[in-house]
């Protein structure tokens, strides 16, 4: 004898709701949560013509387009000359795939006498025991210059774009103290929870960081890695104790005069060495013995002048996207 | 025969966390309310990771591995009840309605 159920008794049973919602017919979120679909924003007409008259005063005041007709044409050659561009390197990127070896070929041409040389040599002529240390700060330590440098030149942009004033200067924009409390009107303020565990882990985060630099040349680590941990530990006291207690020993002088002062010892000492490498000339720097933590030449002081400018690019990054300065 | 004894302490360990991670998931998904789906998102994230971490001790034995495992263990539990403070934190002070969902004690 099998039990029988009315529809409606079934509907209240947890196995339909089971398997509706197994083929999909009940969503879970839909009316249950708190969330509701996003809406297509709808331009008012007025909206649409207020945002057309300034595109136009954009265009003639700022590009004067009504004055000359040479910028009219120089527009239509950048979009043609912009497509022809992007064809022609598609072609050429294609056309180098390929020319690709197949994969797994023996006598590829990464496969040459570059790695094996790393690999054989690295720790006698580098005296690093971490290979990739020795490689990307000694044998190819411009290419890491660059990086750095790209750091310094994104900080650099953001800077540009999101910079405010102290005051007001045109009653346009806020300035720093109005963008401050602004950003943190909701924002729980001088929390104790928050502050107590940043006593507590800020120290032992920033301690981190810094053995992960040190360490760089003897095991997996470096500038890169231990700068971006060091980031991360001030960007937490900035949020635990705010804007005041930082800028006790962090502001924009600091900024400028520790990036200026790392990238300008990495190019000098760096070309001090490539110099010295490349004319044959004994260059003064003592390798020491390899698993020493003073050991391997330039690597030690070089993952520290890149941890120090990535430790600061992270803070002014964090800094500059929360009130435009620091 | 302590070997044994380990190995069954730790897979209960083990066990108890996912348990606890079933529960996890189940009241995440079953309360309506953000703090009460916060309240076990964090359940979830402080008791059951400690508990299998231990069980993971447990297994592994005494060595450097698990002193660094119990490091974990402190940097999570610092970690994740402060982050979902935080957030518990900015949802009473923005939510107008928070009556309806709680009693407010009046100032």
């Amino acid at each position: 004898m099998s039990r029988k159920k009315t529809e409606k008794e079934y509907e209240k049973t947890f196995a339909c709701h089971f398997f509706r919602w197994l083929h999909g017919e009940k969503d879970l979120y839909v009316g249950q949560m708190e969330m509701r679909p996003q809406e297509v924003y709808q331009e008012s007409k007025e909206e649409a013509e207020k945002r057309q008259r300034a595109k136009n005063i954009l265009l003639n005041k700022i590009y004067g387009r009504k004055k000359s007709k040479s910028i009219k044409y120089l527009e239509l050659f950048y979009r043609l000359a912009s497509i022809l561009f992007c064809g022609i390197l598609i072609y050429l990127l294609l056309l180098t795939v390929s020319w690709l070896p197949p994969i797994g070929v023996a006598d590829r041409p990464v496969n040459n006498e570059v790695s094996k040389r790393y690999i054989e040599k690295g720790l006698e002529e580098t005296g690093a025991i971490n290979i990739v240390s020795g490689m990307i700060l000694d044998y190819r330590a411009f290419d890491t210059l660059g990086e750095s440098h790209v750091l310094f030149v994104a900080t650099v942009t953001v800077l540009i774009m999101l910079r405010l004033d102290k005051k007001h200067d045109n009653g346009t924009d806020l300035s720093i103290e109005e963008a401050e409390a602004n950003d943190r009107n909701y924002e729980p303020k001088n929390d104790a929870i928050l502050q107590m565990s940043a006593y507590v882990l800020v120290p032992a985060i920033i301690l981190f960081g810094i053995y992960v630099i040190l360490n760089g040349h003897l095991g997996p680590g470096g500038g890169f890695s231990g700068g971006a941990i060091i980031g991360a530990g001030l960007i937490l006291y900035l949020n635990a104790f705010g804007f005041q207690k930082t800028e006790r020993f962090f502001t924009e002088k600091t900024y400028k005069w520790i990036s200026f002062g790392s990238l300008s010892f990495y190019c000098i000492a760096k070309s001090y060495s490539f110099y010295t490498g490349a004319n044959h000339i004994e260059s003064m720097i003592p390798k020491g013995t390899p698993g020493a933590i003073l050991s391997s030449g330039l690597i030690l002081p070089l993952n520290i002048a890149v941890g120090l400018v990535v430790a600061c690019t992270m803070y002014a990054f964090y800094a500059m996207f929360r009130k435009g300065g620091f | 025969m302590f070997e044994w004894i380990r190995f069954i302490a730790g897979t209960g360990f083990l066990a108890t966390g996912i348990v606890i991670f079933a529960i996890e998931l189940y009241g995440a998904f079953h309360y309506d309310y953000v703090l009460n789906r916060m309240h076990m998102a964090a359940f979830g994230d402080t008791f059951g990771i400690g508990v299998s971490l231990v069980g993971l001790m447990l297994i592994n034995g005494l060595d450097f591995t698990t002193l660094k495992m119990m490091l974990v263990i402190l940097f999570l539990w610092c970690a994740s009840p402060v982050s979902s403070h935080l957030i518990a934190r900015l949802e009473a002070a923005t939510n107008e309605k928070l009556e309806e969902h709680m009693e407010v004690e009046k100032e």
